[in-house]
Order: structure tokens, then sequence, then C-alpha cells
């Protein structure tokens, strides 16, 4: 399967994106008033969950932050035909390598400690991708399973520190002590919940932007992603370009990791990214896999589950609600790209 | 004309924009004829049997067949009418028996497959047309050539009387072309009408009754083959002469700048597809390689452009490159003209001036570090526009929007600015039609006047004998022969190609 060849032609995308979204709310609104609620006020709650004040739109910033960085990585790659879906153990591994980093120096300076903490971070989910690399590369076993199943590993492996050296010893829950504060990211504006890290996104944006238009790596992503055969006839080698990339996904995502660790939760704690790394992938594709397009994806899902806990507060219908409305966005970008296929064929 | 009129198209007219596709073209084909299509890419064959079969709406002009008026019909109805289909593409499914692809999409099959009834059928017709299938054959098993008889057997079973070949012969070995025109002289001989497009001018001659040559969109000429020739239709279809003998400067070749020894090459699989082949290219020297497809041509030129590995040792122009990458053998001198633009030498998303860039991307001036210069990308781009007549809009435009004659020029523009030392060269011209042919063999002889070395390996024997120094053919991986260009004795080198040389001599290599 190699869905890049169509997945770069998913150009001109703004229209279809929206078609997108909006298919996917009037189908949900279908769901809500089958529930016996009103979709109007739902959809109300829930945007008012999302912009109704600063701090809900801080909230669904910082959201829409691991997204955005980790759905950058997963672009690059999937521009370049490898379909890398290992950015949900990425994430949390990430977590963990900062969480080690803040546990192991407690005292460090700021501004030390949290760019040690970062790259801890970067470098924890760059590792596990280059295992899922080398088992690709290596052995040839196809990319989607190595990613995938990872996955579960490293998840597990998140737990298993949080049960035995990293946990916090008698939380009763799987999760470990509070960092010291001078771990904690810094709020942009004070009095928000907003963290620096939000930062971060937009340059990742950018930097996806100006390495696929304008360095030679970016060029044999392009080319790589039409044609294999093209790319080795190019000069370019398909396994080392394979490898690098799903390095620099990685480490986009560990990073999201970290930043999600220090600037939410300032501690460590079984599934604080759950799901993540999925929805990073639809985020990657809701944008057309256009890194400055991965922008405005992100800030949907993220705003997305901001105004869930509201629409359920105040209107009752479930929260999980939202992750219907992620699930069918998925479900209609797919079918999207099916049927640009087609009509490309 | 012989018969009653099967089919009398007049005044068909379409536009894709400005671009006038079909401007007023008349063609009639009576029953148990066979109608030649000639034209360059681009010159309106296509969107005219797309009309015919319904796929594409006409803006005027008006379509009889079997005496009553067509018009606003789908490819569904055009097939109950009796108009069959065969593609360049087959559209069969590999992993089914020829019977079952028979089958598919096929209301008569009936929901509950009449499985044997339709293999009694199979039989009969395959008997009646010469078309020699087993329905209960593989398609995947089936060489090209076969495939094409099952799509044929389709189109019959269907009930066409009038069948659309489109560019049958492009993808046949030569034996398979005869097979081809055997089972058309069956279908003449049971009352159907042919439209053969094509453009091999000695096949059309050969097979066809009349042939109408299309140009820009309009009929440039109409003759019956009795009284047309080579030179006249080649004429007629490119508006200039393109089958003069290619001009070629005597020259004395000078050292050897592509030395291969030993080369082996072994599939996937295990099989050995190229076995012990060494020979030398000198300075200012063609060596041509004759053989039919799928003996190891690709795969010896692949591992020569370093896209395969092998064994043996390749030197070009004293630089020992056996162990060196793909980019060190461009770096060496080294270019590759590949076979397929579909996938390889070209990436149809890119721009043109990308494209032409493709190769030479990671040095100066195209990029600097690992900084990319749009700019020279650019600049190059529309020198080489220029320079080789490609005909594109600009250099910004998706090589995949250019003509297939167009895009392989995009191609030798790329391999050839290099200034290679080597050239090889695959099937260079395949799909190309006489225009475009005649521009490539210019080229690499032009290449071959300022010293470069070539190696052109092509399955068109045609070609290799107009473009060789000497001549080698490649049979089931090996080199059996090699011929100086004044010693050349056709007979031997068809018999090489057949494999006959290993009964008769036991030679090898």
């Amino acid at each position: 399967m190699r869905m890049a060849v169509s997945l770069n032609r998913w150009s001109g995308g703004w229209v279809r994106a929206f078609v997108t979204i909006g298919l996917t709310f009037a189908l949900t609104a279908v769901l809500i008033a089958f529930s016996g609620k009103s979709p109007i006020t739902a959809y109300e709650a829930l945007f008012r969950g999302a912009f109704g004040s600063f701090d809900r739109a801080a909230f669904a910033l910082n959201k829409a932050t691991p997204y955005i960085i980790s759905g950058i990585g997963i672009a690059l790659c999937f521009r370049a035909g490898i379909i890398n879906i290992g950015a949900e153990g990425q994430i949390a591994l990430g977590g963990l390598a900062a969480t080690w980093v803040a546990l192991s120096w407690p005292q460090a300076n700021v501004l030390v400690g949290i760019p040690l903490a970062f790259l801890g971070g970067a470098v924890a989910g760059a590792l596990w991708s280059g295992v899922a690399a080398a088992i690709h590369v290596g052995r040839g076993v196809n990319e989607v399973l190595a990613t995938l199943l990872l996955n579960f590993v490293a998840l597990l492996l998140v737990g298993e520190a949080l049960h035995d050296r990293l946990g916090e010893p008698g939380a009763g829950f799987p999760q470990s002590p509070l960092f010291e504060p001078n771990y904690w990211l810094s709020t942009v504006i004070t009095g928000l919940q907003l963290h620096v890290g939000v930062i971060i996104a937009p340059l990742a944006a950018v930097g996806g932007y100006v390495l696929l238009r304008y360095t030679t790596l970016g060029f044999a992503i392009r080319v790589m992603g039409t044609s294999r055969s093209a790319a080795t006839y190019a000069g370019f080698s398909v396994p080392w370009l394979t490898i690098r990339l799903m390095l620099m996904a990685g480490a986009l995502a560990g990073l999201a990791g970290a930043i999600e660790v220090l600037g939410i939760h300032y501690r460590l704690i079984e599934g604080f990214s759950n799901g993540f790394g999925f929805n990073a992938v639809v985020v990657a594709l809701l944008g057309g896999l256009h890194p400055l397009a991965i922008v405005p994806a992100g800030l949907f899902f993220g705003f997305l589950e901001a105004g869930a806990l509201s629409m359920q507060r105040e209107v009752g219908v479930p929260s999980s609600l939202v992750s219907v409305i992620q699930g069918l966005t998925m479900l209609f970008v797919l079918a999207a790209l099916a049927s640009t296929r087609q009509r490309t064929n | 004309m012989d018969g009653f009129s099967l089919l009398e198209m007049r005044g068909i007219a379409k536009s894709f924009g400005a671009v006038r596709a079909n401007d007023g073209i008349d063609i009639d084909v009576g029953a148990g004829q066979i109608l030649g299509l000639l034209g360059e890419n681009g010159s309106g064959k296509t969107t005219l049997m797309k009309v015919l079969f319904g796929m594409v709406r006409p803006d005027a002009g008006r379509i009889v067949f079997r005496g009553t008026a067509v018009s606003g019909h789908d490819p569904k109805q055009a097939i109950a009418l009796g108009i069959g289909m065969v593609h360049q593409q087959f559209m069969l499914v590999e992993s089914m028996t020829v019977a079952e692809n028979v089958m598919l999409g096929w209301e008569r099959a009936g929901r509950w497959l009449a499985a044997a009834e339709i293999a009694d059928e199979i039989r009969e017709t395959s008997r009646r047309y010469g078309l020699d299938l087993d329905p209960e054959a593989l398609v995947g098993d089936l060489s090209l050539g076969r495939r094409q008889r099952v799509e044929i057997l389709k189109a019959i079973l269907r009930g066409a009387e009038l069948l659309i070949l489109d560019e049958p012969t492009s993808n046949l070995s030569p034996p398979e072309v005869g097979g081809l025109l055997t089972v058309m002289r069956r279908l003449k001989a049971e009352g159907k009408g042919t439209i053969f497009i094509s453009h091999k001018l000695g096949e059309v001659l050969e097979i066809c009754d009349d042939v109408i040559v299309l140009r820009d969109g309009r009929v440039a000429g109409r003759r019956s083959v009795a009284d047309a020739t080579r030179a006249e239709l080649a004429r007629m279809m490119v508006g200039r002469n393109v089958t003069d003998p290619l001009s070629r400067a005597e020259q004395t070749p000078g050292v050897s700048l592509l030395s291969v020894e030993r080369l082996n090459v072994v599939d996937a699989s295990g099989t050995p597809s190229v076995s012990e082949v060494t020979f030398d290219v000198r300075v200012g020297e063609v060596l041509a390689i004759a053989g039919v497809d799928g003996n190891g041509q690709i795969e010896l030129a692949e591992a020569l452009a370093g896209l395969r590995s092998s064994s043996g040792r390749v030197v070009i122009a004293e630089k020992d490159v056996t162990r060196e990458s793909v980019a060190a053998r461009v770096a060496a001198g080294l270019s590759y003209i590949p076979p397929d633009r579909g996938r390889t030498s070209m990436v149809a998303s890119m721009s043109i001036a990308e494209n032409l860039a493709m190769r030479d991307v990671r040095r100066r001036p195209f990029s600097r570090a690992a900084w990319l210069s749009r700019r020279a990308i650019m600049a190059n781009g529309s020198r080489l526009i220029k320079s080789y007549a490609i005909r594109a809009p600009s250099p910004a435009t998706p090589a995949g929007q250019l003509s297939g004659g167009n895009q392989q020029k995009v191609v030798v523009a790329r391999e050839l600015d290099r200034k290679p030392q080597v050239l090889i060269a695959l099937q260079a011209t395949w799909g190309l039609d006489p225009g475009a042919t005649r521009f490539v063999l210019e080229e690499v002889l032009a290449l071959r006047g300022a010293g470069a070395a070539v190696l052109y390996i092509s399955s068109e024997l045609e070609e290799v004998l107009a473009i060789g120094d000497r001549i080698g053919v490649l049979h089931a991986g090996r080199l059996v022969g090699l011929f100086e260009r004044k010693d050349i004795d056709l007979e031997a080198i068809g018999l090489m190609m057949a494999g006959a040389h290993e009964a008769k001599t036991g030679l090898a290599a």
C-alpha cells in the first residue's frame, strides 16, 4: 500500500477540509438529535467551551500543541511515502524521558534543565522511532506494523516506570511526583495557562515547510513520495532517507511528549497522551500533509476537545462524542483521498 | 470500399479549452475492413476514439453505426451497440482466470455465474479466431500478448462488430506482434471491422486496408494502403521528412570509456538475469544491443547505472565504479535514460525544472550545502526547454502535463546536458511517435559525435541497426554476439534473438 502517491495529490485542499469538517458536524448533529438533545444547543455549548474565555482558548491552544508538533513529523514521513504511525508511543516515551531528566536533576537551572528535558524527550522519541526504522529498513517489515506495534510496547514501558522507579510513593495512582517548579514551562501571558510550548508548534510548522520547499532533503522527500524507483534513480538512498525521516518524526513526537508533561501536568501520569499520536495522524492528513496547513488542522482538534467538556457539562451530551467527531473526520478525510485517487487515475 | 459501411463519423469536433483536439474529422469503416489510424501523440487519435466509445462528448459531428445514428452514449451502451475497445492498459484482474475475467461485469454471465457454459464458449471462440486461450488459465500467468487476446476475446463475446485497438503492439515482443496480426486477419475474415491505432508504419502497411493520418486534430491524409508509402505516411504525420537515413559521420573509435567485465545480476528469486556479460564501448562509439524484451536488458542497464546490485567489474573513463552509488556514477559522467517515464525517469507531480535538475540537485549550482537554489533550477529549466525545443508553457509546469514525447525530451535533455562520458539508453524511444523518435536518435548520434560512449539497448531491431557502430544481441541474459556495423548479418541476428544460436553452435557469450 503506497498511500503517499494519492496523499500528495491532496493539494489545494482547503475546500475539501471544510467540506470534511462540515459533513462531520452534520452527521454528529444527527447523533446528538438521536440522543434526544438539541444539536444546536450542544454545538453552542461546544463553541462557548472552546472560545468562551481566554482561559478556554488557552486550554485549546495547549491541547493543539502536541498534535501540531508530532503532526509535522508524521506529514514529512507521509510525504515521502513512509506510513509512520508510531507517534503515539514516541510521545509517551518523550514524556517519560523528560520526567526522568526532571526527577534526576531536580535542582537544575531553568535554562539548563528545561532544554535538557526537551532534548531527553526528543532523543527518546527518536530512539523509539529508530527501532521501528531499523526493523523496517533492516528486516523489510512493513513500517505500518513496526511503528504501530511498538506503540503498545512504549505505553507499557511508561506504565512500568510509573509503577516502579518513577512512581510517586503512596499516590495510589500511577503518576510521578510533582516536578520542582524550575521544570514548569512558564506561561506566555501572565494569568493564563498558555505555556511557552505553543510557540514551538508554529516554529516546527515553519521549519517543516522550509525543509520541504527549500532544501535538498525536502526535494528528495518529494521525489521519494511519488516514486521510490525515481528517488533511487535520482541518486537518493531510499533506506537512508527513511531512517532520517523516521528519526526526525520520532524526535518531534518525543519533544511533544516532553512539552505536554512539563507544560500541563508538571508530572508524568499514566495515559497522559492517550490518543495523541493517532489524532496527530488525522491532523496531518486533515492538513493535507502541508506543514503550514497542519497548524489550523491541529487547532481545530484542540478547540474541539476544549469545547467537549462544557458541552457535556451544560447539555449533558457525553464528551466522548468528540472522539466520534474526530473519528468521523478521519473517515471523511480518507474518503476524500480515495475519491481524488479514483478521479486522477 | 468493401461491404456495407459499419461506421461513419462525420465532422467530429472536440475542444479542450483552447486546444482543438478534433477539428472536423470524417472517418468510415466497412465490415471486414481494417482502418489504420496514424498520428503523433496529441494529434487527436485518442480523443476521436473516446468520442466513438462514448467516453467523451463531441462538440459537433455525428456518428452512424450499422445504419443508426448514435449520440449521447456511454461506454456501456457502446459495447451493447457492438463497439469494443482494447485499451493500451489492460483492464484485467490478474488473480482471476480468463473465464472469470470474461464474465466480470458482463450481465449475460448472470448473477450465478454460468462458468461451464462460458468456458465452452471461450474455447469455441478462441478456436475460431485463433486466440489460443485456455479459460482456466490465470491471467497473472499470461504474457502481455496473451492478456491482450483476453481483452479481444471479451470484446468479441460481448458482440463487438467493430474493434478499436489502441496502440496494441506497443508492449508486445516481435513474435507476439506477429500473433496479433494473425488474429486481426481472422477478425477481418469473420467480417468484423477494426480500427488499428499505431505509430508503427510498418505494421500499418502490413495489416491495414485503408489508413487515415491525423495531425493537429485534422485529417492530414487518407490512403488506400496499396498506394501508400512509408515515407509519404511519415511526412503526413509530422509534416516533415523523418524517414531519411540518419546521417552519421564515420569516425574511428578511440580508447575505452565504458568497460564491463563478467557482469552478473541475480534477481530476488535467485535466478540469474544477466550472466557473464563482458564488453567495451569506446570514445565516439555506439554499441547497440538488440534482443527480445525480458532477456536481461533492464537488469543490465540498471546494474550499470548502479540501481541494482551485481557482481563483476564496471569501469567508466578509467575509474572503477563497481562499488559506487548511483550518485557517484552520475558524478563520474554516466548518464542513463531508463525505459519507464511513469515510475523512474520522471516525477509527474513535480515541475519540469525540478525534473531537469533531479539527478544533479545535490551539486552546484542547484544547491549549496543543504539549500536548494530555486533560481538556478528554474534558470536551467528555461534554458533546456529552449535548447531542446520542449513544448511546455513554463518550467514550473508539472511534468505530468506534458505529452509523452515532450516528457522524453525532458529526460533526454537532463541526461545529455550533463555532457556525459558514457550514456546508457534503454528503450529510449518507447511509446514515442516518429518525430520524437527521430529527435532521440539524432541527439544520441550528436553525443557520439561529441566523443561519448553510448550503450543503446532496444527491442526495436530497426533502431539498433540504424544507430549502432557495433551490434550485440542479448539473449537469456547473455551477450551472444557482437557484429561490426560492416559485417551485419541480419539472419544471424534474428536467430540469436530467437535463441537459436545455442542449439546450433552451443556458443555462449
